[in-house]
């Protein structure tokens, strides 16, 4: 036996003493309830459990003779009943009757407006539920109410619309003469696309995006000189190569354009400010199937020389067709141009003489 | 370094000269396209009419307005208020101070004077003018008449104006017949009324006794086709616009005949007539009584309408299930389907144009007026309401009248009219309920 095992032989039987005698394993009183009971006799409970006392069966109750016979019973007489006094009221002898009230003759009482037929609910006239649009499945916007909840001062226009395009009046201090101030004014807005009574509420989106605006005009910039000596041969050289590329070597000076072409911008600002006046309306579908090509000769401060607007050519149209589209494109040359077109003058050349094909196939009836 | 870039530079230039050479298209002038364009009224003057004569004064404003009333009726002209007018008419002889009329931006101008002359006779001249060009649209016109007879010299007028800036044949001076409606809408009371286009001077050509339906001008304007209930079945009568004489037209025995239709010949009469269950469409010569069957299927087929030359006819049927459109020759025939858009189509109507067909379609619950090419293509719907139906077109193919019926038992019906644009929607004002409008052409 080796000392380990001695130790631990040891440390077991300690251990198991201090568990035995040190309490480890009292266990604690488990709570109880505690009830007082009190030791009675036989008699006692005798008498607890005994039946009430049962009252007494005879008791003393004065029950009514009899009656004898032939001896009528007797019957309660009423007394005479007396009137309650009532007051009367009083009459007077003096009371004269009601006036005889004035008679006048009324109408026949006022008729109400019944009708026979039942009222009827009148429907929107534009029922929005109905009218989906029947190429798409998702539903149409909701149109706002037209009609504010709340009366509302009309807003101040812009403009005031009227037949003719004016601008504000600005008075003028170094002026001599005042000149009265005039109200700015505008033609109403007219409209490029005809919208059917059955397409209106279709339409869920624009078809067609607002056209951009033209560039503006840019201002001339100035040619750059050359100041160096050194640089003059070259420079002629270039220029001879750009004015034989342009084709200024080709005939007289006099018969073509001097100085630069328009570029693309400033003669889209042309072709719409003609095409803002280039009324189709009133066309017929003969005309409006005819194109013509008007020249116009251009003085330079833009506007229009109207005598000498010509019919050039035409084509897709008879005689009266020809005269009424003929008639259109002038009017609109002459309207728009007026005051005088947006065109630089120093490309006067380039815009001097002009000729304008109106081609109404996209405003035609079909 | 310099020369280098400057040389770069040229070559540049050099490939892009094309271009700009392109751009200036050599050395003719600067040419532009115009390919699009405003829809709008063009804005007109028309002052009051100079009254030359005492008894003209009242005359003359009055001719003036409803000369303006049928030009802007059209939505294709604006009147200019005249309360804008610079200048003032005061002789028909003056002459025009153009730039007072361009200032106001009227483009056209119409002047006039009236007069009554020793006889009673009424006679107004105008002139038309164009006012930025500064001349005359055509010569000046007179036309003499009756003063009681004045509404008709006024749309005359009209019609010359209108024919002249718009290069379309005229159609103001002309009438419509149609079917005048009274009472609730379960005991309606119809009759067969006439009026001026613009719904003036009704005058009633039947009785309220017996249910009239569907009267048809004929080419010339004199008489009428109708249908009535008189003998308790439909039958087809012919009346005599001028004494009012009327006669059944003799159309095979059968059940019922109704839906009948001029041919443009005035004599040959194209209609339905039910007979055994079954409804297909007939012929018949008014002048000898010669008739002809022209269809014979076993389903409904029903309004036809000739072509302008009388060559076709158009109809409706339900052979392929639905009511759709049909085209086959007057002589009757294999018919060709030209409508195959969804819905219901029917009544058709061939325009006087001959390009167009009108019709009525039904289509998720709303009606619509619409017109298609005679191949069946371009279909474009002009109107949708809860009721539209029965279209006919005016003298010049310009203007679609047709019927439009509110919803409800008080719904009332009306007749409205339309630009085949689609544009300017508008109301022909009755006095009562008028459904089943039939355009006159034009008066002589």
């Amino acid at each position: 036996m080796n000392a380990g095992q001695i130790i631990s032989g040891t440390a077991h039987v300690g251990l198991l003493a201090a568990a035995i005698f040190g309490g480890a394993f009292k266990a604690e009183p488990l709570p109880f309830e505690v009830t007082e009971v009190t030791a009675i006799s036989s008699e006692e409970f005798a008498l607890l459990v005994a039946p009430d006392q049962e009252p007494d069966a005879l008791a003393n109750i004065d029950t009514p003779e009899p009656p004898e016979a032939g001896q009528s019973p007797d019957v309660p007489v009423s007394v005479e009943e007396t009137p309650p006094e009532t007051a009367q009221p009083e009459v007077n002898e003096a009371t004269q009757p009601d006036p005889i009230p004035e008679v006048e003759e009324l109408g026949p009482p006022p008729q109400a407006e019944v009708s026979d037929e039942a009222p009827v609910l009148q429907p929107p006239e534009e029922d929005v539920a109905v009218l989906l649009p029947e190429t798409s499945p998702q539903p149409a916007p909701q149109e706002a109410p037209r009609v504010a909840p709340q009366p509302i001062a009309q807003p101040e226009p812009d403009v005031r619309i009227d037949d003719v395009d004016q601008q504000a009046g600005e008075p003028d201090e170094q002026a001599e003469q005042s000149e009265p101030e005039t109200e700015e004014t505008a033609q109403e807005e007219a409209s490029d696309r005809i919208v059917t009574e059955a397409e209106k509420l279709e339409a869920a989106a624009p078809e067609r995006s607002v056209r951009p605006k033209t560039r503006p005009t840019r201002a001339a910039e100035a040619p750059e000189t050359q100041t160096a000596q050194e640089s003059q041969t070259d420079d002629d050289a270039v220029q001879a190569a750009l004015q034989q590329a342009l084709g200024a070597n080709d005939g007289p000076a006099d018969s073509k354009p001097s100085g630069p072409p328009l570029t693309a911008g400033e003669k889209d600002g042309l072709r719409v400010a003609v095409q803002r006046c280039w009324n189709v309306g009133s066309l017929s579908s003969d005309a409006l199937a005819t194109t013509v090509i008007v020249s116009v000769s251009m003085a330079e401060d833009g506007k229009p020389v109207t005598s000498t607007i010509k019919l050039l050519d035409s084509s897709g149209g008879s005689g009266s067709s020809v005269k009424q589209a003929f008639d259109a494109a002038r009017r609109a040359i002459i309207r728009c141009g007026s005051k005088g077109f947006d065109l630089p003058i120093e490309k006067y050349a380039a815009w001097r003489e002009i000729e304008m094909t109106f081609n109404p196939e996209r405003m035609r009836i079909k | 370094m310099r020369k280098w870039i400057q040389c770069l530079t040229a070559f540049a230039i050099l490939f892009a000269a094309p271009t700009f050479t392109l751009a200036q298209e050599g050395d003719g002038p600067l040419r532009i396209e115009i390919t699009e364009g405003v829809i709008e009224p063009l804005p007109y003057a028309i002052p009051d009419m100079v009254a030359e004569t005492a008894q003209a004064e009242d005359l003359a404003r009055q001719i003036s307005r409803v000369i303006a009333a049928d030009l802007s009726g059209t939505g294709l002209f604006r009147e200019i208020p005249r309360n804008a007018h610079i200048a003032r008419v005061t002789n028909f002889s003056s002459p025009v101070q153009f730039a007072d009329w361009k200032a106001i931006n009227a483009q056209a101008l119409i002047t006039g004077g009236v007069s009554v002359d020793g006889s009673g006779k009424l006679v107004v001249r105008f002139r038309l003018h164009d006012v930025f060009a500064g001349e005359d649209i055509g010569d000046g016109l007179q036309l003499v008449g009756t003063t009681d007879g004045w509404r008709r010299i006024a749309h005359k007028v009209a019609d010359q104006v209108y024919s002249r800036l718009t290069g379309e044949d005229p159609y103001f001076d002309s009438r419509v017949v149609f079917v005048a409606e009274t009472g609730p809408k379960n005991a309606r009371q119809k009759q067969i009324g006439i009026m001026d286009y613009d719904g003036e001077n009704v005058v009633y050509l039947t009785g309220s006794n017996s249910i009239v339906l569907a009267p048809r001008f004929s080419p010339s304007g004199n008489n009428l086709l109708y249908t009535s209930f008189e003998s308790g079945f439909p039958k087809i009568y012919l009346l005599n616009i001028g004494n009012l004489s009327q006669q059944e037209l003799r159309t095979p025995q059968g059940e019922m005949s109704f839906s009948p239709r001029f041919g443009p010949d005035g004599q040959t009469v194209v209609y339905s007539l039910t007979s055994g269950g079954n409804t297909d469409l007939y012929a018949l010569n008014i002048a000898n009584g010669q008739g002809q069957r022209l269809t014979a299927a076993p389903s409904i087929e029903t309004a036809p309408s000739f072509s302008p030359d009388g060559s076709r006819i158009v109809f409706e049927s339900d052979r392929s299930g639905s009511p759709q459109l049909y085209i086959m020759s007057s002589k009757g025939g294999d018919a060709q389907r030209i409508s195959f858009g969804q819905g219901r189509y029917g009544t058709p109507v061939w325009s006087p144009r001959g390009d167009l067909i009108a019709f009525t379609k039904q289509s998720k619950g709303r009606f619509h007026i619409g017109v298609m090419r005679t191949d069946g293509s371009e279909e474009r719907l002009l109107t949708a309401s809860f009721l539209d139906e029965g279209p006919t077109w005016s003298p010049n193919g310009r203007v679609i009248m047709f019927t439009r019926e509110t919803q409800g038992a008080g719904g009332r019906a009306a007749l409205h009219s339309v630009d085949i644009t689609g544009r300017n929607l508008r109301q022909v004002p009755t006095n009562t309920g008028a459904s089943d409008p039939s355009w006159s052409p034009l008066l002589q």
